[in-house]
């Protein structure tokens, strides 16, 4: 055998799965998007070009969902950096139970997101006997219907995911504070530079990097959050927390309206993959220069 | 020691303590929620004295709503697809960091591309595809699926440790005329045993944890243990005892196995986006 088709008989099987399960599903949810599929009423299915696109023009809740995503996903990947950022720096300076708290975050990153959802929605949200009501109860803040309200609840969600992903955040950026040779912050103590300048022209060019892949996947993963959004409020109430993911999935096996739903998450899919190719792009130019 | 120095300390051990509680403690409230009475979990102030009960669990693995057959639908559905994963996985990881094909850049790109797709946006077609062939419900249809966003990430996680193994290796293993699978199989796989090992821990992981799938596609007859905890929820009333325990028993796997590959953990989160779309 030569070396090619040794090579092409190791990844094409790998290849073919691929195809068969990510690039043929899209071509068939391409398909659908220009149908109408209403399970409930199967005797109107048929072909409808761009109806469902259209439709989704004039359509609030669609418009309302997307502006949901934006401030979702922009508030968690930006909490998740920060406060990532600032324990990572905290906990260098910590002598000694480093380990302890790498497993205390690792807790929550290898949780099912759906069992998440569910703690916090019961033992944690919940009003009376949850947590963090206990807490607001002690200090005098009153009771709060932290899921049920609909200004509350958006908060709450993205706490929830804030919680569960920003020990990822920690952990990577740890990794690479851990890294660096301490020889550089010693010619910089010599020379008599201050903490915040330490920080600003030394430790955070060094860890760029690392806090650019942070952003990049927290924001695919908040693009593509659901499980703990279902698991807490399922998207409610109302649609005070129905996300583009959600909206797609409850248009499509809630009322059942599966053409309008493709379309729905053809959206969600375009804008992912913009995000993504946005994304490696500024990375790539910032490496290169 | 100076008292400012001192101080700051104290600081710092504060802020990490406050951290430790506050990830480490709504899972160890579950735990403990899951050892009360039902009544117990509704006192207020709440209580950390109590009658610790074994009831949770002797209902949730015994009781009329027995999570057992659900425990079983995931480690069936999670391990059987692990399995399909690692033998696509292995010998494609390979042939990307190892060898010269056409086209290999390009393959290695739309890999990383599959990995990003978001999964509500394929679970419309394979609804609709399942369904035509019989596949919903079905052990096989779930276990093919979950290839989607197991694969690529199993592909990409490899890559990086085939990358790792010295080149002189297999060269001194063709020399020998052993043949390209024979030095495959018997030189460089045992080199990439460890990355082979945490390869399967992360992707049985990710299965085992996945829910949008299996709350769609699954049914009566397969349901894995991330849908059955919605048994404990019903509009009426929530089992909250109950629920905690369920959830102690479906996430002890994945803590056990996150324990255990922890050292791991940030090379596997950050995969495929070190490498930037694509090796250069």
């Amino acid at each position: 055998m030569t070396s090619r088709g040794f090579a092409l008989a190791l990844f094409l099987p790998a290849l073919f799965a691929l195809i068969l399960t990510t690039t043929a599903p899209l071509v068939y949810l391409a398909w659908t998007s220009a149908m109408r599929i209403e399970l409930a009423m199967p005797w109107l299915s048929g072909f409808a070009r761009f109806d469902n696109y259209v439709k989704m023009g004039g359509d609030p809740r669609f418009w309302h969902s997307l502006a949901l995503t934006a401030v979702y996903t922009a508030t968690t990947v930006v909490l998740q950096v920060a406060l990532g950022l600032s324990l990572a720096l905290l906990v260098l300076r910590i002598p000694r139970g480093q380990a302890l708290l790498r497993v205390a975050a690792i807790l929550p990153i290898v949780l099912a997101p759906v069992v998440v959802g569910l703690f916090w929605r019961t033992l944690v949200l919940s009003p009376d006997v949850g947590l963090v009501d206990v807490v607001t109860r002690a200090l005098g803040l009153g009771s709060h219907n932290w899921l049920g309200d609909p200004d509350l609840a958006l908060i709450s969600v993205i706490a929830i995911h804030t919680w569960q992903w920003t020990p990822f955040a920690f952990l990577v950026i740890l990794a690479s504070l851990s890294a660096l040779p301490p020889e550089v912050f010693e010619a910089a103590r010599i020379d008599r530079a201050s903490a915040w300048q330490r920080f600003r022209h030394i430790t955070l060019p060094l860890i760029r990097p690392a806090i650019v892949i942070v952003i990049i996947m927290r924001t695919m993963i908040a693009l593509s959050a659901f499980a703990a959004i279902f698991a807490a409020t399922g998207g409610g109430p109302g649609t005070a927390t129905e996300i583009l993911n959600l909206y797609a999935y409850r248009t499509s096996f809630s009322e059942f309206n599966l053409g309008y739903g493709a379309a729905l998450a053809m959206v969600l899919l375009a804008i992912t993959l913009a995000v993504s190719f946005v994304m490696f792009r500024v990375r790539r130019r910032k490496v290169a220069s | 020691m100076t008292a400012a120095k001192r101080l700051r300390t104290f600081a710092l051990i504060g802020v990490a303590v406050l951290l430790l509680a506050v990830w480490a403690f709504p899972v160890l409230w579950a735990l403990l929620t899951s050892f009360k009475t039902e009544r117990d979990v509704l006192a207020y102030p709440p209580t950390i004295v109590f009658e610790p009960t074994l009831r949770n669990y002797r209902d949730v693995l015994f009781g009329s709503a027995s999570i057992l057959p659900n425990l079983l639908s995931s480690t069936i559905v999670a391990g059987v697809s692990t399995a399909l994963t690692l033998l696509f996985a292995v010998p494609a990881a390979y042939a990307l960091a190892r060898l010269e094909f056409p086209g290999r850049r390009a393959s290695g790109f739309y890999v990383l591309a599959t990995q990003m797709l978001p999964p509500v946006g394929l679970i419309i077609p394979y609804y609709l595809a399942l369904q035509k062939v019989g596949g919903l419900d079905t052990y096989w249809g779930l276990i093919v699926i979950y290839l989607t966003f197991s694969l690529p990430f199993a592909i990409w996680l490899l890559v990086s440790y085939f990358e790792d193994v010295p080149r002189e290796m297999e060269e001194a293993a063709l020399l020998d005329r052993a043949g390209r699978l024979r030095a495959l199989w018997y030189v460089i796989l045992p080199q990439v045993r460890g990355g082979i090992a945490v390869t399967t821990i992360f992707v049985f992981l990710n299965a085992w944890n996945e829910f949008l799938f299996a709350v769609v596609l699954g049914g009566n007859r397969v349901r894995p243990v991330t849908v059955a905890m919605f048994n404990f929820i019903s509009v009426e009333q929530t089992l909250w005892a109950k629920l905690a325990a369920g959830a102690m028993l479906a996430m002890a796997p994945v803590i056990l196995l996150g324990l255990l590959a922890q050292r791991h953990i940030v090379k596997g989160l950050t995969v495929g986006a070190v490498k930037g779309g694509g090796r250069t």
